[in-house]
């Protein structure tokens, strides 16, 4: 497994480009940061008003405890004003951050879509899903950790620092003696936080992918007796990962109470000078209380920040991964575009085609056929022949290198791309349901009417089974429709086929092995199938290939051999010899 | 509640002692930081009076230094020793969830799905370690501080003590009160992820079918849809949580606004000092925190305790397949007979295999045909005790096969299971995981046995090439290869076989048949297919349908007897 960067430095480009997309909410995140200002305000007024009430209305020769109640009612509406503002702020930060996300996935998704086949099978489908899941999810910390937070840290450190310069000077300029040693000590702390970090996510990911594996492979693990080893195995990953959150635990159980320790250093330094200046009558009482309670709310932002900062990173490698995949692009460009087509009856014709997966490796080679409207064409050649690329030039899923393939007459160039998808389907070997109802796995996307669907059921021979399903069309599949058998799974993917009633099919058979009952209904639903309409059966079974009107033998990338079932047979050529080898034994 | 957690006490008493010395920390950084603000008290109140001495302050700032030095000390002595210990407590549990699955059978992987287990092992791991830790820190630190505190200032202020901290109770109900709701909604906006996480995976793994049949709009509809919806859930949360902090401050605050009018009056009428007040102020905000801690322990608990039942679920299902306690030796020369089976998977009353009777010679290769659902792999199972037989029905060399050692039988009995499953490591490793010790000539061997030789060629490391995770840049059919080597190259006295080519072209498997009954001369084959052609190079078949067995025969019978071999042999096409 590819270990990712899970941190990257500071990237401006990734910083821009986020920004590019919270562009629509630029008023609600102004908004929050007039609220986060306002909150931060009052928060550090609330220290402010408590020293002019001492100074003012306490500790002075003429006390005056109706103002002190006046002074109260003010701290009760700042306090109220931090409450209201505070969620303001958080709330639109986080709808922000919200919609941003929703908006990149989206974006994401439909861009990875739109990619060629080429491109998707060169991608694992893995590394794909968390591209739109996990690392968008890490973007959406620049809105609830490095914009909420880190915003309100800096506001605060600032603000307090002003504050205490407007309350007395030589007294902050002391108190700021602090903050180089404060700040030295944070910057050390991010540096080991964010390294503590990294292991511990990279082991728990490691003993995740190890139990979860173990878990799926659990009856092979105890059929072979290797029980022992294994759990030996899982002890020493554990063991790693133990080690990983002991560190991690270390830098925290130091620089935790380091601040703290900072904290009360700074507040006895206050003291000891503001002591003598209160003493010698240059400083209020209430000046000196006030400091005390602000220094304390000092140096917790200053170790947040730094937290926050290692958060930021972690989201920087996530963005750099979905950017990054934003800009990777090989689509097939839909040339047709525009273009009015009707399908015809239906004629396919492959001129010189020519066509490779990789350079340097060709599969066809100046190949040309023709399937007549309304034929069943069979397609028969050795593995590897290339019987399965025909399906995919046709539809163009892939681009031919050279010739040209027309269906009824016209280049499928100048065809538009879903016009042209939705006349030519493909029934594939390897049957792909989605994990929703058999109603909606029918319908496949189509406005099909109860009845219409059901219909589509009955012809592929999906109907009987359906029925007998509890909810019937109803019934939903899991994943991989893993709670329908193999040959029912086939029938699904014919009915959706047969709904969508197209000009041309191509039938791509299953190579595995079908349960018998349904491999009846099977070749009952092709009949149906390639009924009235022309079909290319890119054949693996022998009845299949009986039941051709024509049957075109590929070999070295072009037709060798064509004609029907008996005229190749009494040929003793490439069909020949391929029958008595793959067809009997 | 604290019936589930009773499964840590072996563990904690493992780390007994750090858990005192983390305990002994605690105390003392609470006893030092309630200290602290009387020192601050004391120069405060020294301020403006005769006895005002810089050199008093100094001492007592410095008195105030070395306790916070001591302080800092403790906070980290409880720490490393009370968070330290529950960090092993979780790998201990861990490692022993890990251990007793291992020893399960498929009866409970059938029950329980792989990402319920996984759940299990890192969140519900995760809310027990933070029972074991966080929770008895809250639990103690706020029980000491906050009965500490309150204490101290009823003692020395009163009535005015009781007025000030009037609001802060609310603190720990809202916790109590919100922490529901927060759990509701957390959970609510987790499964809105797996929603997503599983439309992304699945539309990708589909993306073929999609382009195909044009459903590219409808996809991004719905998932446009799907992540409406994860921000709803998202925002619903934030709507709580956004309101919980902030409140939790303006409470504390309100503690303050009532200390700044009650304690303000009473400073005025000379009842407390300023420096009294100061302390106040101190010993307020100072509280916050303890009584948050008192709500969080009851959340952290609850949680850790339900989390606890869900891992003890695991742990108290016993192993229901094991060795007898007095293991006969094996008998390796020898039939393998089934006597009257009949099995239904526990739990269930139907049985899916009924009243079988058979042999699989010793030395022979014996067949089974049969439709999806006839029970085939359920009879394949059960025979290396992957699935427990009822007593006296699976014999080999006479005796039950429950008599034998678990590993013993296993270990002679090579089983290649219908879905493949490799592990992503190399396919060295893959091959020789029932025999660690065998060279890479063997292994070569096995693979041009299976016909992998061509296939490693085209791969850069050969046979040291990784598998990617799960096999996905393998082919079905050269998975299946590989899983077929896997089980051959211990060479076992047994080979059972479940529909091992289904993904592998008729002609390769043609060309493996052959050398694989080269190889296996003289030892015992069970090899279930859907093909006629393949079983038609067994000495034996037997047919079975709806848990029965309905024809036997050797294949040359077979095809001449009305039934359902002859019946699928057309279908395939043979010539009848």
């Amino acid at each position: 497994m590819k270990e990712e960067p899970l941190i990257k430095k500071y990237d401006p480009e990734i910083m821009r480009k986020i920004l590019s997309f919270s562009k629509p909410y630029t008023l609600h995140m102004t908004i929050a940061v007039i609220a986060l200002l306002l909150a931060t305000a009052a928060e550090l007024l609330l220290p402010v008003v408590i020293k002019t009430a001492i100074d003012g209305n306490i500790l002075t020769p003429d006390p005056d405890p109706a103002a002190l109640t006046a002074k109260g009612v003010l701290y009760f509406f700042l306090l109220l004003a931090v409450l209201l503002f505070s969620f303001v702020q958080v709330y639109l930060l986080a709808f922000t951050g919200q919609m941003v996300m929703k908006d990149i996935r989206v974006s994401l998704y439909n861009h990875i879509i739109r990619q060629s086949l080429n491109f998707m099978s060169k991608t694992p489908v893995g590394s794909l899903v968390s591209r739109v899941t996990n690392d968008v999810e890490t973007l959406n910390e620049f809105f609830t950790s490095v914009a909420a937070s880190v915003l309100k840290d800096f506001s605060l450190i600032i603000g307090v620092l002003v504050t205490i310069f407007f309350l007395n000077t030589r007294l902050a300029l002391i108190t700021a003696l602090s903050l180089p040693p404060v700040f030295i000590a944070a910057a050390v702390f991010r540096a080991k936080a964010r390294n503590a970090y990294r292991r511990v996510r990279s082991s728990v990911a490691r003993v995740n992918a190890f139990l979860s594996e173990h878990i799926m492979g659990m009856e092979i693990i105890q059929m072979f007796g290797r029980e022992e080893s294994t759990g030996k195995a899982f002890g020493k990953e554990n063991e790693v990962l133990l080690r990983a959150q002991l560190l991690e635990l270390y830098v925290f159980a130091f620089f935790r109470p380091l601040m703290n320790l900072f904290t009360s250093v700074t507040v006895g330094v206050v003291i000891y000078f503001g002591s003598s200046r209160v003493q010698e009558g240059d400083l209020s009482l209430g000046v000196l209380i006030a400091f005390l309670s602000l220094v304390q709310k000092f140096y917790r932002p200053v170790l947040d920040f730094a937290e926050k900062f290692t958060i930021l990173q972690s989201a920087m490698a996530g963005g750099e991964r979905v950017f990054s995949l934003m800009e990777e692009s090989e689509i097939i460009e839909d040339t047709g575009k525009g273009k009015s087509w009707e399908p015809g009856r239906g004629k396919i014709e492959f001129k010189n085609v020519s066509f490779s997966y990789k350079q340097g490796e060709p599969v066809l080679k100046n190949l040309s056929f023709t399937v007549y409207p309304g034929e069943t064409a069979a397609i028969a050649g050795y593995t590897g022949a290339g019987k399965t690329t025909i399906a995919n030039l046709l539809t163009r899923m892939w681009e031919i290198d050279e010739g040209e393939i027309c269906i009824d007459g016209v280049n499928i160039q100048d065809i538009p791309l879903e016009d042209l998808r939705k006349g030519v389907i493909p029934v594939q070997q390897d049957v792909f349901l989605f994990a929703e109802s058999i109603e909606e796995n029918v319908r496949a996307g189509l406005d099909l009417t109860e009845e219409q669907t059901a219909q589509a059921a009955r012809a592929a021979q999906a109907a009987g089974f359906i029925e007998k399903l509890p909810g019937k069309y109803r019934f939903d599949l899991s994943e991989n429709a893993a709670n329908i058998s193999t040959g029912q799974r086939q029938l699904l993917s014919f009915a959706r086929v047969l709904a969508r009633n197209p000009a041309i099919i191509i039938l791509d058979e299953a190579t595995g092995s079908i349960d018998t009952e349904t491999e009846k209904n099977i070749q009952k639903a092709v009949e149906r199938l390639t009924e009235n309409r022309t079909s290319l059966v890119i054949a693996h079974r022998l009845s299949t290939i009986r039941h051709a009107d024509r049957i075109l033998v590929l070999g070295s990338g072009r037709v060798q051999e064509e004609g029907t079932h008996e005229e190749l047979l009494s040929k003793k050529g490439l069909y020949y010899n391929l029958y008595k080898l793959q067809y009997t034994r | 509640m604290f019936k589930e957690l009773k499964t840590l006490l072996p563990f904690a008493r493992k780390y007994r002692s750090a858990y005192i010395i983390g305990f002994i920390c605690l105390l003392a950084t609470d006893a030092g930081e309630m200290y602290i603000p009387l020192l601050i008290k004391k120069a405060v109140d020294s301020l403006g009076t005769e006895g005002f001495s810089l050199h008093r302050i100094g001492t007592l700032m410095l008195l105030m230094l070395s306790i916070a030095v001591s302080v800092g000390a403790a906070r980290f002595g409880w720490r490393f020793f009370i968070i330290g210990s529950s960090r092993r407590i979780e790998r201990d549990l861990r490692k022993k969830i890990f251990d007793h699955l291992l020893t399960l059978s498929s009866t409970f992987f059938g029950s329980v799905k792989s990402g319920d287990i996984m759940a299990r092992a890192t969140n519900d791991m995760r809310s027990v370690r933070r029972a074991s830790g966080m929770a008895l820190v809250a639990f103690l630190d706020g029980t000491v501080l906050s009965v500490g505190i309150v204490s101290l200032l009823f003692i020395t202020y009163g009535k005015l003590a009781l007025v000030t901290i009037l609001p802060l109770p609310f603190i720990t109900l809202i916790i109590l009160f919100a922490g529901k709701f927060i759990k509701k909604y957390f959970k609510s906006v987790q499964e809105g992820f797996s929603l997503l996480t599983e439309r992304t995976r699945e539309t990708f793994s589909g993306i073929r079918v999609i382009k195909s049949l044009t459903m590219e709009t409808y996809f991004k509809k719905k998932f446009l849809q799907v992540n409406l919806q994860y921000k709803e859930r998202n925002m619903r949360l934030v709507r709580l949580w956004g309101f919980f902090f902030p409140l939790i401050s303006f409470i504390s605050g309100l503690s303050l606004m009532l200390l700044l009018v009650f304690g303000g009056r009473a400073v005025i009428n000379k009842q407390i000092t300023p420096g009294d007040f100061t302390a106040l102020i101190s010993y307020l905000v100072m509280l916050i925190w303890p009584l948050m801690g008192m709500g969080f322990t009851v959340n952290i608990l609850q949680r850790g305790a339900a989390s606890m039942g869900r891992i003890n679920n695991i742990l108290k299902t016993e192993p229901d397949i094991v060795s007898p306690p007095r293991p006969v030796p094996f008998f390796k020369e020898s039939d393998i007979k089934v006597k009257n089976l009949t099995f239904a998977y526990p739990g269930t009353d139907s049985p899916v295999i009924k009243e079988i009777n058979a042999v699989f010679r010793r030395g022979a290769t014996t067949g089974i045909l049969g439709r999806t659902g006839s029970g085939k792999s359920t009879l394949l199972k059960l025979l290396p005790r992957l699935l427990d037989p009822p007593e006296g029905t699976l014999l080999i060399g006479d005796i039950d096969i429950r008599n034998y050692k678990l590993e013993v039988l296993r270990k002679n009995l090579g089983f290649v299971p219908q879905d493949t499953f490799l592990f992503s490591t190399t396919i060295r490793e893959n091959i020789s995981f029932g025999k660690p010790d065998a060279g890479d000539s063997e292994i070569m061997e096995i693979c041009s046995i299976v016909s992998l030789v061509k296939d490693l060629e085209n791969f850069p490391g050969g046979i040291g090439t990784e598998v990617g995770e799960r096999g996905v840049t393998l082919s079905g059919g050269q998975k299946q290869r590989i899983a077929m080597g896997r089980a051959l190259l211990p060479d076992p006295p047994v080979l059972i076989m479940d529909d091992p080519f289904s993904s592998v072209d008729t002609e390769t498997e043609s060309s493996i048949l052959h050398r694989l009954f080269e190889k296996r001369q003289g030892k015992t084959n069970i090899l279930v297919s859907h093909r006629v052609s393949t079983l038609s190079r067994c000495d034996y078949v037997y047919v079975l349908d709806g848990g029965r067995i309905v024809q036997r025969g050797t294949p040359g019978e077979l095809l001449m007897e009305e039934g359902l071999y002859r019946e699928i042999a057309v279908l395939q096409g043979e010539d009848v």
